[in-house]
């Protein structure tokens, strides 16, 4: 095999790499607003459960969770397992970023000094337009380097979703190595993920840089 | 004087790296030599986790009967088996012995192969249910496959116009996970290795094999390039066991692969 078909046969498999992160993020970012505002609510019977919760996504391998989402309705309930692997694998790495991002945002938000937010309520802001007007573009600006760190990492980790038999990248890189017996698409791998991720830190810096507007 | 103790500190840290080295060869020479063997752990019945957690099967019972008469320290490395060759190179394991496919482009690779001592087939695992008889049925549906495995290569290569049939290739990282596939009606067949698939059917109900030989490969074992004599040692010591009737009382447990032993059934 030359290494032209290599690359092409490997570039079949980006489009399913994609296919989670554009995916995963499209969920991901949201939910975890979500989750970080639930988790700081002043409730504790609704704060308590959704911490236990985060600190499970956390603290148990994505490999794992992966596992469950795809085989645990199965072994469970006895419904089948999806056909189509990209639905279980955007809702596993979702679920899992939305836990990671939420806490991302928590510490952004309450990096937010109590003056912004009696000053808000002084010139006349509603609680909600205080949030969205006044502290969620602030905290956009500090986060968005931690936000990148998780980015870069979800690119990576793309390649776990060969667990549940999700063929991408890496997958058939995996293929290709085995039935040539040569260390090659390994190689073509790496190259594929530092692209993608140059890319990614490249389009983040623009952002970062576009928010910056308060320096000089 | 500073610098002269950070040089020296960095020689040794660079010493006691080489010591590590020197520590993790398996043929040092104190005691007795110490043999590594590569297996798939989830490939019953040759090789694969008993019950008490200790690994067990009809291609670990050998080498472990091998090891005792040489009189050597058998330890067992549980393989990434797509990684197998990579993992044998990097001195991880001393051979690969766990129900095998030899091929021709490991013999181009290098690598020391022992004579074939299985037979093998491989066939198609369906659900009981399914009605499916023959590949031809299989028109259109998936089928799953582990990764580094002989049924894979032979669905890129020799069989490639039978896996153009099927919907799509399943491509799996163990057999259980190609199992779990096909219960949980994901796929609609496994490509598997005859025996590995009537173990399976034998433990689990509901499950029939296609009686249709669609690939006849064998079984050897992998050394590393060099290690002749290595494999001249352990083929010579299997064959003592053939004779003194140790080989074939081990494979008088594994009802399934006994007749397609080639040791046994010259």
């Amino acid at each position: 095999m030359t290494l032209l078909t290599m690359i092409v046969k490997m570039s079949e498999g980006l489009g399913k790499t994609c296919a989670i992160f554009f995916l995963t993020l499209l969920f991901a970012l949201p939910l975890g607003v979500i989750i970080a505002l639930l988790r700081m609510n002043k409730n504790i019977i609704i704060s308590a459960p959704i911490k236990f919760i985060v600190s499970v996504l956390r603290g148990t391998p994505l490999m794992l969770q992966l596992l469950a989402v795809t085989y645990g309705p199965y072994y469970l309930f006895d419904i089948s397992v999806s056909r189509n692997k990209l639905i279980p694998v955007v809702i596993a790495f979702s679920i899992n970023y939305a836990a990671y991002f939420s806490e991302i945002y928590r510490g952004g938000i309450e990096s937010i000094s109590t003056g912004q937010y009696e000053a808000a309520t002084v010139l006349g802001y509603s609680k909600a337009q205080t949030f969205i007007r006044i502290i969620l573009p602030q905290v956009i600006k500090t986060i968005l380097p931690s936000i990148t760190n998780e980015i870069v990492t979800l690119v990576k980790d793309t390649s776990i979703a060969f667990t549940v038999s999700y063929q991408e990248m890496f997958t058939i890189g995996k293929q290709i190595a085995n039935s040539q017996t040569s260390f090659t698409p390994f190689i073509v791998a790496g190259v594929f993920y530092y692209v993608f991720n140059a890319i990614v830190g490249f389009v983040m810096g623009r952002i970062e840089k576009s928010m910056s507007y308060y320096k000089q | 004087m500073k610098k002269i103790i950070a040089l020296l500190t960095c020689f040794v840290m660079l010493l006691s790296f080489a010591g590590c080295g020197a520590a993790k060869t398996s043929s040092s020479s104190e005691g007795a030599k110490k043999f590594i063997m590569g297996i798939d752990p989830e490939y019953p019945p040759f090789s694969y986790m008993a019950d008490d957690g200790s690994y067990t099967g009809f291609d670990v019972e050998v080498c472990r009967a091998v090891c005792k008469e040489l009189g050597w320290e058998l330890e067992i490395f549980g393989v990434n088996w797509d990684q197998k060759l990579t993992q044998l190179d990097a001195r991880e394991c001393d051979c690969v012995w766990s129900g095998m496919t030899i091929l021709d482009s490991m013999k181009e690779a290098g690598y020391v192969l022992s004579a074939p001592y299985y037979d093998n087939t491989q066939v198609l695992l369906v659900k009981e249910d399914s009605g499916f008889k023959s590949s031809a049925d299989l028109t259109g549906k998936a089928v799953a496959v582990q990764l580094g495995t002989s049924g894979e290569s032979l669905l890129n290569g020799d069989l490639k116009s039978l896996a153009d049939k099927f919907s799509n290739v399943v491509t799996c990282d163990s057999f259980l996970k190609c199992f779990t596939e096909l219960s949980g009606n994901a796929v609609d067949a496994v490509f598997v290795d005859k025996p590995v698939a009537a173990a399976y059917a034998e433990e689990n109900k509901g499950f029939k094999i296609i009686d249709e030989n669609l690939g006849a490969e064998q079984y050897g074992i992998a050394f590393r390039s060099g290690d002749e004599e290595l494999c001249k040692t352990v083929e010579d010591t299997v064959a003592k066991l053939v004779e003194n009737g140790t080989y074939a009382k081990i494979a008088e447990k594994y009802p399934d692969i006994v007749n397609n032993l080639l040791l046994l059934n010259k």
